[in-house]
């Protein structure tokens, strides 16, 4: 990946970016300038959320996700697919059969994610019943609301619940698996995750609380969509999967927002979803609001993680997908509880260590010199117009004040004062 | 907004979380008990200083408002989810010094003091 930050999954193609300011407006955290016409991402402040992706009309932001060639380098090969992947077909395609259909378009085996999610449900309420001095605990699942916490609310790291997503923990349970039943070394094994999710590449390539992520790749569900179409036409699906309690209702329900929290049995616990939504209600647990909560689940994603950027289906259409598949496989409790217990006892779930603060940089390194520039970012707020225009190449003008207080804009930027002369 | 200020200065986010719940309660006292008030906060180099001014009722036993559980909250404030009897004593947890002063039928006068370095690390 040449030419791009390895730790983030999101690039501007150059030759087609038209320099217009959408990604730049879009932006929660204020990471992207438009300088010379064309858009350019600071990735010192990204978070990988995906909206640039989202409002690009020309197509010029673009995803880093794993390539078809990439998988070639691994012997034996292993699809993980987000639940999101079985809401993508309409609802008469059955989970098994897109299953089947993703392994005939090349791997050596696929493996449901549902269930494991359902695992991670039962390991998150053995975690708040064990630690009860900490509230609200908040979900480790969307890479995104980790990195908005590690930027925007560093204080919060320590509610952030240290138990690895579903798709880490499967994935380190049959990297295990499949080496010992197949005599494969674990490093011939490729392990990737099928995903609406724009940031999953870059929890894989550069993991918060991991040394290594278990996972070898993510695979845009957009990229795989149509291989999966044409096979679905002709690959005969066992029908094993019909019968109600084959696959966890309770797993699936992780594809869309409220879904991680459903089998949360006994306890207080809220689902939020989108960026400013998102956002919001993190900044009331800064303020020490939401103490009576005991889990919060958020996602970055509107609607969760169907609402990916990486998805094909309309979210609406697809949370209906997925709420017509749980009522067909039942919410009943799938997993065994002690079974997860030994498993959470083996810390198979387990970060290696804490999700640790990296707030954004202040003003300046110095407090006296912040102070001074947030004088000067103050008088400039005063001096700029405050119609947001995004034409000086910041998405606002607080923002424009702010770059200008750091030195690297200047007020003269500004198109409407400079027209006003 | 004293949050977004402090953070764009860099103050440390352990700091800066203790300063927004002591005046996050600060603020509701005030909205629940007073007629109006003012929170002023002054950043030094060693410490951030929250100093809140408010026209109302006044504390009238100091020592008892600082109890834990103590609360004269009313049944429509404890519907809303408040007058757990927590606010003061959980501002004096969040500071390094705590100083009220009161005036029956006048007022109250919160100086809550923050060390920058050090202080009792909000417990």
């Amino acid at each position: 990946m040449a030419g791009t930050d390895r730790r983030h999954s999101i690039k501007v193609d150059e030759n087609t970016c038209i320099g217009c300011v959408a990604c730049m407006k879009a932006c929660p955290v204020k990471a992207v300038r438009v300088r010379n016409r064309k858009a350019k991402i600071d990735y010192e402040r990204c978070i990988d959320c995906g909206e640039c992706l989202r409002v690009c009309a020309y197509n010029a932001v673009i995803p880093i996700t794993t390539l078809p060639s990439d998988l070639k380098r691994f012997k034996y090969r292993v699809a993980i697919p987000s639940p999101v992947l079985y809401s993508q077909f309409g609802q008469q395609v059955l989970p098994n059969e897109i299953l089947a259909a993703l392994k005939d378009v090349g791997f050596d085996h696929v493996h449901d994610e549902a269930l494991v999610c359902e695992m991670t449900t039962l390991a998150i309420e053995e975690y708040l019943n064990e630690n009860k001095s900490l509230r609200p605990v908040i979900s480790s699942t969307c890479p995104v609301v980790v990195r908005l916490i590690q930027r925007l609310f560093p204080a919060l790291c320590q509610l952030i619940v240290p138990i690895e997503p579903p798709r880490e923990t499967a994935a380190k349970k049959l990297r295990k698996e499949i080496s010992a039943e197949f005599e494969i070394p674990p490093g011939d094994i490729g392990i990737f995750n099928v995903t609406s999710c724009s940031a999953k590449m870059v929890s894989i390539s550069s993991p918060e609380t991991r040394a290594q992520s278990s996972l070898d790749g993510a695979i845009s569900i957009h990229e795989i969509y149509n291989a999966i179409m044409t096979r679905l036409k002709k690959t005969q699906a066992p029908s094993m999967l019909r019968t109600q309690g084959d696959m966890s209702g309770i797993g699936l329900g992780w594809a869309v927002s409220g879904g991680e929290i459903e089998g949360l049995q006994n306890l207080y616990k809220v689902a939020v979803s989108g960026v400013s939504d998102t956002i919001r209600i993190l900044e009331d647990v800064e303020s020490g609001k939401l103490k009576n909560i005991d889990y919060l689940e958020c996602l970055i994603c509107p609607g969760g993680c169907v609402g990916g950027p990486l998805a094909v289906e309309n979210r609406f259409i697809a949370a209906s997908n997925i709420v017509r598949s749980i009522r067909l496989f039942g919410n009943n409790r799938r997993v065994d509880a002690a079974f997860v217990r030994r498993l959470y006892d083996e810390q198979l779930f387990s970060f290696e260590w804490a999700v640790k603060p990296r707030p954004f940089p202040a003003l300046a390194k110095e407090k006296r010199e912040s102070v001074r520039r947030l004088k000067i970012k103050e008088r400039m707020i005063k001096r700029l117009p405050g119609i947001d225009c995004g034409l000086c190449g910041a998405p606002d003008c607080k923002t424009l004040a702010e770059d200008i207080a750091r030195g690297q804009a200047r007020l003269k930027d500004c198109v409407i004062l400079l027209n006003r002369l | 907004m004293i949050k977004s200020l402090l953070k764009e200065i860099g103050i440390d986010h352990n700091i800066l979380r203790r300063v927004a719940v002591a005046a996050y309660e600060a603020e509701m006292n005030v909205v629940m008990y007073a007629e109006k008030g003012v929170i002023r906060c002054t950043l030094t180099a060693v410490e951030i200083r929250l100093r809140v001014d408010d026209v109302g009722p006044g504390i009238p036993d100091i020592e008892l408002a600082l109890q834990p559980g103590y609360s004269t909250a009313t049944a429509e404030m404890r519907e809303m989810g408040f007058g757990a009897g927590m606010g003061l004593p959980n501002i004096k947890r969040n500071a390094d010094m705590l100083n009220i002063t009161s005036c029956m039928g006048k007022g109250t006068v919160l100086e809550i003091i923050i060390n920058l370095n050090g202080g009792n690390g909000g417990h």
